[in-house]
């Protein structure tokens, strides 16, 4: 009878056991990603107008190697990004100002401009960084003085904002 | 005392050729990672959504149980990926990025919160199909490299 009643404690256990072991499962995936290189971008040469003599407007074409204004970019290997600007309407010295318009911009694989794509740097543009992650893009614009514009060095920033 | 040892020993083997999870109608309880939740090439400061009824990408779990079974499902989500040198990015879950699909389509979803538990039931087949999204928000200063995080999903049978 003492074997009985333990024989019976045992098969509980062992249903009980069976019966909470039943109730769960799991099983893991796995979640990947993998980050591109992040975009850097240098002002590499400023916009140079040079001399500006009063009631002469002068422009400096983005073709204008020497001149123009130029950033570099770099960033993952042959992925298109987007690019746009900051673009001021004038220039400053002191309290005296000097418009400054007619934006050109020109984008390229290299720094010699080679095989350069203009664009309307207003509206912005979407090139392709290089098999190398390179891209060089140059801004031209002009300056129209008054004819009794102040004699002064009149600055103003330009910036180029670059996205994937 | 010795037909008790004997007994003890038989009831013990007994236990042992019992298979570890079965169900009312002697089934196990299966659940199987199926598919990866792939972010593929996601760009520094650029989030990347994968839905969970993207057929390449999404992740999938396939569950087995008897017919009619009531179930919950239950995940733990990692609020990062790791990457190299020690770097992470953030792996965000929303309310409508758990698919339950008792046919096992991804075209056919249920959509349900990951982020909390999801009661349902089995159907006649006592199969499903459980598939998962997500979002990897990389940062803009974000660490080039190759990103994982594992992800496990419970699957408790309700009384």
């Amino acid at each position: 009878m003492r074997i009985s009643k333990l024989s019976l404690a045992v098969l509980a256990l062992v249903i009980s056991a069976s019966a909470v072991q039943a109730q769960t499962n799991n099983a893991s995936i796995t979640a990947t990603a993998a980050v591109q290189t992040p975009i850097n971008v240098v002002g590499a040469q400023q916009l140079n107008f040079g001399n500006v003599f009063p009631g002469v407007n002068k422009t400096v074409a983005a073709t204008d190697l020497t001149n123009a204004g130029r950033f570099d970019v770099t960033g993952q290997a042959s992925t298109p990004v987007t690019l746009s600007f900051t673009l001021p309407a004038t220039l400053s010295s002191g309290a005296n100002t000097m418009p400054i318009d007619t934006y050109t911009g020109i984008s390229a694989l290299n720094s010699a401009q080679t095989g350069g794509v203009a664009f309307n740097p207003v509206t912005g543009a979407t090139p392709t960084l290089s098999g190398t992650g390179a891209l060089f893009v140059w801004i031209g614009a002009r300056v129209t003085p008054a004819t009794n514009q102040a004699q002064g060095t009149y600055t103003a920033n330009v910036t180029m904002t670059v996205v994937y | 005392m010795k037909p008790l040892t004997s007994l003890v020993i038989g009831m013990a083997l007994l236990v042992a050729t019992v298979p570890p999870v079965l169900g009312a109608q002697g089934k196990p309880l299966n659940v199987t990672g199926m598919h990866n939740l792939t972010f593929g090439a996601v760009f520094p400061g650029v989030p990347r959504v994968i839905s969970r009824t993207d057929p390449a990408n999404a992740g999938q779990y396939d569950v087995g149980y008897s017919k009619f079974a009531p179930i919950q499902i239950t995940f733990a989500l990692p609020a990062v990926m790791n990457g190299p040198a020690g770097a992470t990015m953030p792996l965000v879950f929303g309310a409508n990025d758990g698919g339950y699909s008792s046919p096992e389509t991804i075209t056919s979803q249920v959509g349900f919160d990951p982020r909390v538990a999801f009661a349902t039931t089995l159907d006649k087949n006592g199969r499903a199909a459980v598939f998962l999204g997500g979002t990897a928000q990389p940062l803009a200063s974000q660490r080039a490299g190759n990103y994982t995080a594992t992800i496990t999903m419970t699957v408790t049978v309700l009384p």
